[in-house]
Parts: structure tokens; sequence; C-alpha cells
């Protein structure tokens, strides 16, 4: 591992060079010196400063501004301690939002993980034009959400729609996407499924490939069907990843307005906020008609807060479960 | 490779340099970059409106000529509510609107509370050009007028002549207001009428609870807030809540509504359905919309006729913001646009029907019809039916409040919500607003 | 032989070595059975359901308001009015070529500039040694899960005091750096750049930022190449923030298509065309580079 052993291309040159004479030396290695030590601070400075302007400070900031009465035109007030989380918290709108949000993350987060496995495994086998088929199950990746909200508000219109129009040939029901929650949390998902699946599916197929293959060649031996192998091999070898996956989905699904936003022409999450998002919610707090920052930033920080004590779940989910797995493999290559 | 490696990234990083100079230097300026003050020099003003204001780019272009150094953008994308957002949320920031912005009468009030925001329009000389409740919504409490009046949206019953005469309803226009006028001609005698033809027909009688809510709503005199001090008074207020019972019953109960929620999908399709209703609330502004979504149909036309009297829906104005940099050539420019002249252009571009008194009064409008609508004397018809429109209190809770019911009747009519739940889950939304 | 780049150089080439010989070893299970009938027809129904939606809008955008009216199910067959709808949507009031631009111009200095920084950040946090590296490592490693994004109701005050509201660089600003990136390309060049290249470099006399602009950038080249269009995607899709600052007055592409739905009179040709012209390119820039996409989620999932 170490890497101190010197290329004998390098002696070559290093003895080639003529000796350079003292006084640049202790000049250059003075100014050499002082470029090792700032170089590397002043190569990652500027993420840190941009991140740290753009990101952090209005974190930190938003945790002020919900401490204010803070109104979108009129601008700051008097503070007014956690008053703008006491009315959030008591606003039935609020714990709406939040419902909202987490069942569309979980019907976009649950069924998008299993159809995803399933798509890995499949592309995982030796299939001809393989690039063919990983890209087809990408392509929606690229599509905006906004486009893809349009276009699935439309497939999911009430009366007139596609989805219900065939679901009238076989006999069922018109389903009220836009009217009741939870159908417009399915329609709402698929949006995000729509979006996401082969992106995450290409996740697992390379994680699908990096597991060993003596571990199937043993199961083999031993007789297990290639459903058992799938189950008892693949599936607890995948799970850090599918952890990983689960992460990365939090962070954005519980994030997500693009979606619901557009998902009728009028942007409010339905009329009595079927899929009103916590998102839209700040956004309908501190732009919509109460115009009031303060408890925007109060909704802000709360949502953020979640997203962490969700993340932090994860996080410990992922540490136990990656290190009864991968401790070996890891000590070896750690200094 | 090395050395085209270096090259791509030589390039790169001469792009990001351009680019990031590009931007530094256009923000500098902004988008509004053009607006340099005008020192006999040239400059660009730029009118924001929202859905169909009906100007054209030939009167744009007749103020460029008479105007030397003026040119006009004209930037018309949102609908009312976007146009709302958008308009707050640059106020808000202080920069990024219009030299002109279009407003709404039903948000105007909430920006009357920052009448310093936008520069005091006041000009003697056009004293008496707009009907008086129209000038009066403008009109900050400390008098400053804010906004010139473009339109107004008095209503009339518009119908389907072919839906009427397969229910055994008369056809004529003249028959159909006679009819809708017999017994004081209220709105229950609307609805009685709308029950005899959806009896014949089992077809609806009109689009939605929400339009015939703002048909009701507009003709109370301060049904959301207290003239006085602004206080919310529609939790308390009888006639509203006698206002949402009538449309609950005619809607839900009597079954009347073709259950859709106004502007959407299902709405604007609905209009070629074969369910499609027979009857809607219309403002001058609406026939536009219905002949924009009734490609195809035929048999539309208007009543010269209203349930309940006269009411108005709707109208706008343009304002100018104080955060441009050439308010004083916006002032004029609001002031041409808005002068008779132009609102009756308008008007026969879009149907916009004019707010300004003499532009009521000209043989143009008086005489004009509509051909989508069986050739009715439209101009006419909104002429009669603008007569006894008076002044609706809209403070500046007027929009959220309203909202609320909005939302509420929708759950109500389309979604099948329990009414009594729905009305409170309103007052609970207007409630939070305080 | 002063070498004096030798002590401060991380030696931590075996690390990633290590990984990408793990991902040499890996090749697909099965690798000599062909699959059957059923992975194909199961996997050429998921494409399928990839490409339906869009066919969908395409359909819409081909016909005209009316049929769509009147046909909740379109005919599988374009009805030939899409160059039609598409020029409506062209000479719109939505001021569609100001948005294509507004939208090139951030996606491609975005991309530029989370490049740039991540691959210096990276080349830092991957090759040098100097104090704080793990702390700051794992702080920027942390901060990937930070939900920057709740921070908008500050970052909108401060747009508005800076004057920047309604203006592209107040959607730039925000973007010019992620802490993905970062991450990204310190995995990348841990394993990438070997570090006998380095070595060779500071013997030579090469100071620090040669070092990086004639040894690490040429290494990072393929990992650039992925983060860059990821982050082209990212801004080319993104729609919160800049519908919130930029507004239908200077709106980047997203922003202009929704306004199309945002009449009272719904135009649904007119609206589908939009969506399908707003999709296009970044359909080109996939069928020009999905094999690049592909290949840098697969390789971030073994990273990552």
């Amino acid at each position: 591992m170490a890497t101190s052993t010197t290329p004998p291309r390098l002696d070559r040159r290093a003895s080639s060079t003529p000796p350079r004479a003292p006084r640049r030396v202790g000049f250059s290695q003075t100014l050499g010196r002082w470029d090792v030590k700032v170089s590397p601070y002043l190569y990652i400075s500027p993420f840190f400063i941009l991140f740290a302007l753009t990101g952090l400070f209005p974190l930190g900031y938003t945790a002020f501004v919900s401490m204010h009465q803070w109104h979108l035109i009129g601008g700051q007030g008097p503070f007014v301690g956690f008053e703008n989380y006491a009315y959030i918290l008591q606003e039935p709108n609020f714990w709406k939002s939040i419902r909202n949000t987490f069942s569309i993350f979980f019907l976009s987060t649950i069924p998008q993980l299993m159809v995803a496995i399933v798509l890995a495994a499949m592309l995982d086998a030796n299939l001809r034009a393989k690039t063919f088929w990983r890209m087809g199950v990408l392509l929606p990746y690229v599509v905006a959400p906004v486009a893809v909200s349009l276009i699935f508000g439309r497939l999911f219109s009430d009366q007139f729609g596609i989805i219900n129009t065939l679901l009238g040939y076989v006999g069922i029901d018109p389903i009220g996407w836009h009217s009741q929650p939870f159908p417009s949390h399915v329609a709402i998902a698929s949006m995000v499924n729509f979006r996401w699946t082969g992106y995450n599916t290409l996740i697992l197929l390379a994680a699908m490939q990096a597991i060993p293959r003596d571990l199937y060649e043993a199961a083999v031996i031993d007789g297990a069907s290639r459903v058992r192998q799938f189950f008892s091999i693949t599936i607890p070898m995948l799970r850090p990843t599918i952890i990983f996956v689960v992460i990365t989905s939090t962070i954005g699904g519980l994030q997500i307005f693009d979606e619901p936003r557009l998902f009728d022409q009028l942007g409010q999450g339905g009329p009595s906020r079927q899929w009103m998002t916590t998102t839209m919610y700040i956004y309908e707090v501190g732009w919509g008609n109460q115009k009031s920052f303060g408890r925007a930033a109060a909704v802000a920080w709360i949502l953020f807060l979640i997203i962490i004590v969700v993340g932090m779940i994860n996080f410990s989910l992922t540490r136990r479960i990656s290190t009864d797995n991968s401790s070996k493999s890891r000590k070896k290559v750690k200094r | 490779m090395r050395k085209t490696t270096r090259k791509m990234w030589a390039a790169a990083a001469g792009v990001t340099g351009i680019a990031l100079l590009a931007t530094a230097c256009s923000s500098g300026s902004g988008t509004e970059g053009e607006d340099e003050p005008s020192e006999g020099g040239n400059i660009t003003l730029t009118v924001a409106t929202f859905n169909e204001f009906g100007y054209t780019d030939e009167m744009f272009d007749e103020y460029e000529a008479s105007h030397p150094g003026v040119t006009i953008e004209h930037k018309k994308a949102a609908t009312s509510n976007e146009a709302r957002e958008n308009l707050n949320t640059r106020l808000a920031a202080g920069s990024g609107l219009s030299d002109i912005e279009a407003i709404e009468v039903d948000w105007l009030p909430e920006l009357l509370q920052y009448p310093d925001k936008f520069v005091d329009l006041t000009d003697p000389e056009l004293d008496g050009r707009w009907l008086g409740w129209k000038q009066a919504q403008a009109t900050a409490p400390s008098g400053e007028l804010i906004g010139y009046g473009t339109d107004i949206g008095p209503e009339a019953i518009a119908y389907r002549s072919d839906l009427f005469a397969a229910a055994g309803l008369p056809t004529d226009r003249a028959e159909v207001a006679a009819l809708l006028s017999e017994n004081g001609g209220g709105w229950d005698q609307y609805f009685k009428v709308g029950k005899q033809y959806t009896d014949a027909t089992s077809k609806p009688w009109f689009d939605s609870a929400g339009a015939i809510w703002q048909g009701m709503i507009n003709q109370i005199e301060a049904p959301y807030e207290n003239p006085d001090d602004n206080s919310i008074i529609a939790t308390e207020n009888a006639d509203v809540k006698a206002a949402y019972d009538a449309v609950v019953q005619a809607a839900v109960g009597d079954n009347l509504s073709a259950h859709l929620q106004q502007w959407s999908d299902d709405w604007n399709a609905s209009f070629q359905g074969e369910n499609a209703f027979a009857t809607m609330l219309a403002p001058g502004w609406m026939l536009g919309v219905i002949e924009g979504n009734s490609a195809g149909v035929t048999g539309w036309d208007i009543a010269d006729v209203f349930p309940g009297g006269a009411g108005n829906w709707g109208g706008s104005f343009l304002t100018v913001p104080a955060q441009g940099a050439n308010t004083e050539a916006a002032k004029e420019l609001a002031a041409w646009l808005t002068a008779p002249e132009q609102q009756l252009k308008a008007y026969a571009s879009k149907g916009t029907f004019p707010s300004q008194v003499e532009a009521q009064k000209s043989p143009d409008l008086l005489g004009s019809t509509n051909e989508f609508f069986n050739n009715a004397p439209a101009g006419e018809i909104l002429v009669n039916r603008s007569e006894g429109i008076t002044e609706v209190y809209k403070g500046p809770n007027f929009f959220a409040v309203n909202d609320a019911f909005n939302n509420a009747l929708v759950e109500v009519d389309v979604n099948g919500g329990d009414p009594a739940a729905q009305w409170e889950s309103a007052i609970q939304a207007i409630n939070a607003l305080g | 032989m002063s070498a004096p780049s030798v002590p401060v150089i991380a030696q931590t080439a075996g690390k990633g070595a290590a990984r990408a010989a793990a991902r040499k070893r890996s090749t697909a299970q099965g690798s000599d059975r062909r699959p059957g009938w059923v992975t194909y027809t199961l996997l050429g129904i998921a494409i399928v359901a990839s490409i339906l939606p869009l066919y969908y809008a395409f359909l819409l955008a081909s016909s005209t308001s009316q049929y769509i009216a009147q046909n909740p199910i379109p005919s599988l067959i374009p009805q030939g009015h899409f160059f039609e709808n598409v020029s409506r949507v062209l000479n719109s009031d939505i001021k569609f070529w100001q948005a294509v631009g507004n939208s090139v111009i951030v996606a491609v200095i975005t991309s530029a500039s989370v490049v740039l920084f991540s691959t210096l950040a990276g080349f830092s946090f991957s090759k040098l040694r100097f104090r704080g590296r793990s702390g700051l490592l794992v702080f920027v490693i942390a901060t990937t899960a930070v939900p920057t994004q709740l921070g908008i109701v500050p970052l909108f005050i401060v747009m508005s005091k800076l004057g920047w509201t309604g203006k592209l660089i107040a959607v730039i600003v925000p973007g010019l750096v992620t802490a993905f990136g970062v991450f990204w390309m310190t995995q990348y060049l841990e394993s990438a750049l070997p570090y006998e290249l380095i070595e060779a470099a500071r013997v030579d006399g090469a100071s620090m930022i040669r070092t990086f602009w004639h040894v690490a950038l040429p290494a990072a080249r393929p990992a650039a190449v992925m983060l860059g269009l990821f982050t082209f995607v990212g801004s080319w899709t993104s729609f919160f923030w800049p519908f919130i600052v930029l507004g239908s007055s200077n709106p980047t592409l997203p922003v202009a298509v929704q306004l199309l739905q945002a009449t009272y009179f719904k135009d649904m040709a007119l609206i589908m065309a939009g969506v399908t012209v707003s999709i296009i390119p970044l359909i080109i820039l996939f069928f020009v580079a999905g094999r690049q996409l592909v290949a840098g989620i697969m390789q971030g999932a073994v990273k990552g």
C-alpha cells in the first residue's frame, strides 16, 4: 500500500537534473513550503466559502427569522420567541402537510425500491445490448419534474383522464386522483417513481455486480435455486446500498415540491390540501396568503429537524449493517 | 491525448470566466437594464399583464410612434393568481417588477396597504374617466390612487340554446331573460329553472359551485371585512352563510352543478363533453374563455339578465410600482392605455368590458355583436348589465378569505365533502389569517 | 534530491486501487447463460413505461385542443399539428427562447464551476496532507445530507437585499458548489490519480497549482465529465428556487413551461407542445452522453 518506493523512472530523471544553486534552492524551498502549507486550504476554500454563504448561513439565519414577526412585504418585525412555532404546530394544515409528505415519501420509496431491485437483477443477467437496456430505464431521469408533473397531471385527470377512462373500460369507478388524499399521493408518487426508478436501478445494479461471485458458486454447489440465491445472497449483500438509496431519497423526498405543486393548475395542493407537502406549505405561508416569513422559517426549521432525525435513524442503521458486512475488507484497506 | 485534455480544460475555464463575466455585467444593470433614466435618450417600458387584457401590438406600436425614444415590452404570462404571487414576491424583493403592473380587483386591496410601493397616479385631468366605484376601489385610505382602471366584469347569463331547446325551455335570448326574471329574478328563480332543466334532462345546469359563489358574493355590500377597520367579519356574516347554504343546496342538494372545479383540466374539457352544462355566469371577459374552450360547439348565446340584480366579477387596474426607473413615463403610458379609445380597442380585441364612462357610451361598443354567441348584441347587454353595480367592499384579506370559501365549495361540490365540515374548515383557514 | 512533496502527500493510493480491483473482479453473474424471454419482456415493459408518458405528451402536442377534449385516449398515431403547436409555443408570451437561453447560461456556469471547484477540493482532500483534513472531509460528507433547500426564506431575503431577485445570478451563485461534487471528486481522485505522478511533478519543481493543472485535472477528466453532466441535468430540471427568485419575468425553462398551464383557457395541445420542446434538449444530451450518465451512476454507487 505504501508507495514510498521510488520508481526507476524518477531516479533517472532526478540524476539528470543539474544541481541547483544553493540560494535558489533556499528561496524555492521557502516558497515551496509556503505553497505546500497553504495550497491545500486554498483549494478547498472556494467550496467552503461558497457553501457557508449559500448553504449554511441561510439555514442558520432561518432560525433567526423564525423567531421574529417577519412580513413578506413589510419586512422584519419584533422578536417573538417561539410564537411562530407554537402557531405552526397548532395549524391543521401543517400536520396535513406532514402527513402528505410522509405518505408520498413512503409510496415513492418502497415500491420504487422493490421495482428497482427486480429490474437490477434482470439487468444483471447476461443481456444482449446491455447499454440499450440500461439507458432505456434511465431515460426518465433527464425529464424535468415540471414536465413529468404536467404530463401525469393530465393522465390522472378525474373525469377526462386516460387512466380513469381505462379503468372505466374494465368496470372500475373513476378514482378521485385530484380529490382524495390517498389517490393523489399515489399519483404524485408515480411521478417520482417514473423519474427515479431507473436511476436507483443502476445504483443497485452496480452494487449487485460488486457481490463476489464465489458466494453464488458456493450456493450453486449447495443446490440453492436462483430465487433462493436472490433472497439469501443478493438482498443481504445489497443492504448497505439499499439504505444508501433510502437516505438519498429521504433527503430529496421529504422536500418534494415540483410534482405536487404542478399537479393542478392552482398549485395549492388541493382544495383541502389533499396533496400539499411541507415544502409547499412553506411556500404558502411565506409567499401565499399569510405572507409570513417568520412562520415560513419556523416550518422550514421544523422540517429541517425532521429530515436530520430521519437521516440519523437511517445513518445508525447503515452503520450497524455495513460494519457487520464489510468490517473485514475495510480493515485491510485502512491505514 | 494530454494536449486535448488540457485544451478542453482551458476551454472550459474560459467559458466559465466569460459566462461569469457576462452575468456579472448583466446583473449590474439587471433585467430592466434598458431602463436607464431618460435624458432625451431611449427608454424601454415593460408592461406586465395576465390573461387577456386585449392590448394589441398595434396599440403599442402606435404609442411608440407618437412617443419617439420609447420602446414598450409587453410581458403577458400568468394568470391572476400567478401574477399576484409574482407581484408580491418582487414587491418584497424591491426589484424585478415591470414598469407597469396589472392588478386584479380581488387582490388589489392587499396592496392598498402599501401605497408607498406604488406611484400615486392621481391626476385631476382624469377625474371622471372611470365609474365612481371603480376608481374608489383603487384609492388607498390615505387618498393615493394606485391604479388606473382597465376593465370591469358586468355579469350576464351565457346559455346553450341547443340544450335549452332539448329541455323544452325557451331559446330566444329575450325569452330566456324574461324567464329568469320571473318571481323577482333572484337566485331562487335561476335555481328553479335549473331544477326544471335537470329534471327534464338529467344534465347539469351550471358548471361549478365556485362560479355561483362568485356571483353571489359580488352582490353583498361588505361580505368579508368590516369597511371601518378591515376586521374579518366573514365568519359571522349571515349573508355569507346564507350564500354558502344556497350554493350548496343548488349544487349538491338539487344537483344542478356539473361538479367541476373552475379552471381545472376537467372543467376545460367539459365544454366539449356530453354532459356539458347549460348555463354559465358570464362577465364580459368570460365570453372569450367560453369561446376558447368550445371549439366545435354551437348554440352558445347570452341573455340580458342576471340573478339578484347587477353584479361585477373581476376587472383590473394598471399600477406603476415605485421601484421602476421611469415612473413618470410609465404613468403616462398607463394613462394612455386606460383611456377610453384604447379600452374600446381592447374590447374589440378580447371582449374586456371597459370601465370608462365615456367608452360605455360609445356607439361602437353599444352596437357590437358577438358572432360566436349567435350574434348576440354583447356590447349593449353588458352595458345594461353594468347598470346598478354597486361597490363591494374588499379589504386586504378578501382574496385569502374568498380562497378559503372556494376551497370548501370545491370539496363539497366536486369531491362530495360534508358541507358543514367544510364550512368549519374554511372558518379555520380564515381564522389563521389573523 | 530534494523532494519536499513526499511527506505532505497522503499515501492513500492503495485504498482506491483496492476498490478498483474489486470492481474489476466482479463481473455479471451467470455470464455464461443468456436470460430467457421473460426477462426481456419485463425489461421491455419497463422501457415502454419510461417512454410512454413522453410519447403521450408528444401525441397531445400534435393534436388540437378540441381533439384532446373529445378523446381522453388519443390515437397512437400523431395527428400532425405538432409543428403548428410548437410554433405557437415559440411565439407565445412565455418567452421561450429567453428561457432556453437562461437555462443554458445557468446550467453551463454551474456545471463548469461545480466541476472546477470540486476537482480542486477533491485533489486537496485526496492527495494532500494538511491539518484538519479528515475533520473537514467528514464535514463535507455530512453536508451532502443537509437539505439546503430549506434555507430559502433567508436566501430570498438576502437576494432581495442584494437586488438580485429576478436575475440569473440569484440562481447561479447558490449552485456554484455542491458538497456532493467535492465528495465525488475526492473519491475518484483517491484511486485514479497515482501518487507517483504527483511526486514526479513535484520533483520537477512544479508548484502545487501547476501540479493540479497538469496532473490532477487530466486524471480527473472522466469523473469530471460525469459530475458536469449530473450538475447540468440537475440545474436544467430544477424548479423550486428559480420559480421563487426569478418568477415569470425572467424565467428558466421549467418556470416558463409551467406558465403555459396557468391560464383560464387551458390549451392542452399548447401545454404539451411546450412540455415536449422543453424535454428535447436533454433527450438529445441523453443520447449523446447517456453512457456516461449510466457509468457515472454505477461508479458512484460502488464508491458511495
